[in-house]
Order: C-alpha cells, then structure tokens, then sequence
C-alpha cells in the first residue's frame, strides 16, 4: 500500500530524498521549487516510510501526509468574475493544494444567478475528467437549492459549498455539502474560517475515499503512478512540456500534457517489464482540456490480469 | 460598530444568514474602495424570491472640485506663476489642464515637483479633478460588485446627496421599481 506524503525542506541535499524514495519503490508525483525550498509530493510504501521520515528529519525538513496526493480536483465557480473570486475559490484551491491534490480553478460561462444558471456539456465533460469537484455557491439557501441543476449530470462526486446551514436531504445530488463558507469579500484568516477549509478538504477526502472503495471492487490492471513513470522514461518530450506538472495523476489514470495528435501514438507505445503496451490495457483519449491526453486504466475485469 | 449612522439590510424568506453575510460584504467593499466615509444611511432590500436586490444611500456632504492651490503651493515669481507640487497624485490631470488653459509653450517643468507658468494670470483656482464625479464613479463600481453576478439588469439613479440602485435577474418593471422604492421609504421612516 503507497502512502501519500508531501516533503518540504531545502533544496540542499533533496536528491537524497529522491534517491530514497525510488530505492523504496515509490514515486515521486510532484517537485516543486522555491528559489532555495523544495517541496516534493511522494508516494512511499506505508511499510517503509519510516526510514524516509529519518531521513526527512536528518535533512531537517518536514514530512506531513497529504491524504489527497495524485487525485485532481476540480474547483468551480459560477464565473470569474470578482464576485466569485479571489478570495473563497483561491482559499479553497490552495488549501486543496496542501493537502497534496492537483487543483484545477474553472468559472462557468453562464453559471451566474438564480433562474439563468446553466452549465454545458463542454464544462460538464471537463469536471468529469477530474476525481472530484467542489462547487462554490453564496450565501442565499434558495439559490444554492435552485443551482442543483449545474452539478446534476457531473458523475463524480460533488461537494456543494455555501453559507447557510442546509440539511444535506435537500441537496440530493451533491455528495457533501459544506456550510459557513459562502460568498465573502476576505480572505479566509479567523480559526472558524480555516475550520471550513479543514471540512472540506475531509468531506473531498471522503469522496476519494468512495471512489477508491469503488475501484477497490474491480481493480485496475496497473496503478496510476506506474504508467506516469513508465510515460516519463520511454516518452523524453514530456520534459519539454511547460506545464508545472506534465504528468497529472487521476485516481484512474493520467493525463499527459503533450499534444493529442503528435504524441497519441508514442504513449499509447509505451511499454512494460511484463510484456503488455499502455494501449492494451488503457483507453488514450483527447483530453477536453486543451489538446492533452487522458489516459484511463481499463480495470481488470476488461483486461483480464492485474500486475 | 457601523461607521454610518443607519444600515439596515432586510432580506425576505428565511435568508437571516444571506443578511448577515451581505452586511459584511457590503463593509468589506465599500472598505476596500475607501467610500465608505461618505455614505451617511444606507438601506438594502433584497427579495431572493423574484429576485432582486436593491441599495439606497444617502450620501454625506458634498465634496468640493479640487483646485490648482489645494494641490500645491502656488506663488508669484518674476515673469509667472509657481507651483510646488504637495500631493503627486493629481500631477497628471493638473499638467493637462494647465496646458488646456495656457498652451504647452507656457507651463514648464523644470523639476520633478515644480512647474513655471509664463502667465499673469494666478492659476490658483483652476479645477484640476472633479472629485464628487470620481467618487460617483466608485460607487457605481463599488455597486456593481456588491450586487450578486447573475443580477444584469440594473438601474441607478443618483442624486446630489442619494442613490438608489436596483438589480435584478428579470427585466425590471415599474410595479418592481415602486414595490422597492414603498418598502424603502417604510425602512427610512421605521
């Protein structure tokens, strides 16, 4: 079993880090630089993260858990417009962020008001690629009722943000709903504001946790992190990929941020130690977001085998 | 404590937290754009209902135009007029309106805070920004911001001393725009 850890030391000696991680058997997701601070998202088997906690202590960094390591979340509000943002949508997304997750900040086109909210297929196709979503609504109860509509096609599980106290039975679609955080023009700075934070970030924790269970049935054929490394080697181009991660890990995939057409065919080549090529056991599809490539494991009961 | 005299904030249906939010938000930004001196009363209805939201204010005393001496000391020197600059914010609109009014030739600017006008006319009470249209302007935009997203139509009328500012999702109608104005006279007089 991997364990979702996220390092954050100096700069200074972090390949030790790294070199450990990897003589564990476990990958590293995420490395992220800060002029001399590093922060590194990992994934160690549970059975020997003690010998990487040492490590992290001789190095005189710190080594937390980050429950939502290698998922990506979607944070959705019903524009960009200042109404929504900065304050509760950024607060949200960068406490997401340290708790381990991929982020992703959208702002519907029309998702504005009560009656006129919509959403369409486009955006819906795009909160589906993710693991979970978070929606952000005000503060007004009979609006964040009427807005059901905007998250009722969204397959995976929604969790429904606003001010007032509503019981969840009203809200049938949403998977959680999270009260006291509706639409302030603050940051979020008091103890009970950060409070709401902490519950949403367990209340996505859960939702992770019911896709996990659900996948646990019917097991995939590899794990995500598998393919994202076996992509990085016999794939070299995604070291030219400018995005801060080339390689986004989904609980039941990657994405692969090079362009569909040029590169469907290199990573759908991509091969393993035990014989099978990545487009034999996973399907590789155009990702909706931008031209990149979403590659979703087949489980086992498609494939046959699980290695 | 509220820095204005009344701000009232009723909300139909059984939206106290809507209420209690709005007022913060309304602090936060009428705060952040520095209006927030000004406003003597205000009064919010909002119907989430129908739905409209609707602000009236009233302003306190008028702020007069800025002129050419409020923004630095002027004095008469040998073939002109002097300015030192004290408050480098308005140099800008001062230099524009001082070359409307003497042409380029005659204001010069021999240091960064201090210009020569070749003039014997004192320059002392030329307006060089009309801050009551600038703090018009910032409220509009403050209003805009405070009233939800999705309410596009809108209606604002300003007055020397008030505003009134409407915003709905529907077309406004006059049965809604006298509907506010009633219910708003009863919150002044209440």
């Amino acid at each position: 079993m991997l364990e979702p850890v996220m390092f954050t030391g100096g700069l200074y000696k972090h390949d030790l880090v790294v070199e450990l991680v990897e003589d564990l058997g476990g990958y590293i997701l995420q490395k992220n630089v800060t002029q001399s601070e590093i922060i590194l998202l990992i994934l160690v088997p549970s059975e020997d993260k003690a010998a990487l906690e040492d490590l992290s202590t001789e190095l005189r960094g710190e080594l937390i858990r980050a429950p939502l390591a290698g998922t990506e979340v979607a944070v959705v509000t019903p524009t960009l417009a200042i109404h929504h943002l900065p304050h509760t949508a950024c607060d949200i997304a960068e406490y997401l962020r340290r708790h381990g997750s991929k982020t992703n900040m959208m702002g519907l086109a029309r998702g504005v008001g009560r009656e006129i909210a919509q959403i369409n297929e486009y955006e819906t196709a795009l909160i589906n690629e993710h693991d979970a979503a978070v929606f952000i609504f005000g503060n007004f109860q009979d609006c964040i009722k009427k807005k059901e509509g905007l998250y009722r096609n969204i397959t995976v599980p929604v969790v429904v943000t606003g001010g007032p106290q509503i019981d969840s039975k009203e809200l049938p679609y949403a998977f959680e709903y999270v009260p006291s955080i509706g639409r302030v023009a603050h940051r979020a700075r008091k103890a009970t504001e950060i409070g709401t934070l902490d519950r949403i970030v367990e209340s996505i924790g859960r939702a992770l946790d019911k896709t996990r269970g659900s996948i646990a049935k019917d097991p995939l054929t590899t794990s995500p992190p598998r393919i994202m490394d076996a992509v990085r080697e016999q794939v070299p181009d995604i070291e030219f990929s400018y995005s801060p991660l080339p390689i986004a890990l989904n609980l039941n995939g990657v994405r692969v941020k090079l362009p569909y057409q040029t590169y469907k065919d290199a990573v759908s080549a991509v091969s393993f130690d035990e014989g099978v090529k990545l487009g034999e056991i996973a399907t590789i599809r155009p990702s909706r977001m931008k031209d990149y490539i979403l590659v979703s494991i087949l489980p086992a009961s498609e494939t046959g085998f699980v290695f | 404590m509220d820095p204005m005299e009344v701000f009232k904030i009723e909300v139909t249906g059984q939206e106290e937290y809507g209420a209690k939010k709005y007022r913060e938000i309304i602090m936060d930004i009428l705060q952040d754009l520095g209006l927030i001196r000004s406003i003597g009363r205000l009064y919010v209805y909002i119907d989430i209902l129908k739905p409209f939201f609707a602000v009236y204010g009233r302003l306190r005393s008028g702020i007069p135009p800025l002129t050419a001496k409020d923004v630095g000391d002027v004095m008469r020197v040998s073939g002109g007029y002097q300015i030192k600059i004290n408050d480098e914010e308005h140099m800008a609109d001062l230099l524009r309106v001082l070359w409307e009014h003497y042409g380029r030739e005659r204001v010069e600017q021999p240091a960064r805070d201090m210009l020569i006008i070749a003039s014997d006319t004192s320059p002392s009470e030329i307006v060089v920004a009309d801050l009551e249209a600038e703090f018009l302007q910032d409220l509009t935009d403050a209003l805009v911001r405070i009233a939800p997203e999705g309410f596009r139509n809108r209606r604002n009328e300003m007055t020397k001393d008030s505003f009134l500012f409407i915003a709905a999702e529907e077309s406004l109608t006059p049965e809604i725009v006298s509907e506010i104005k009633e219910k708003i006279r009863e919150m002044e007089n209440a």
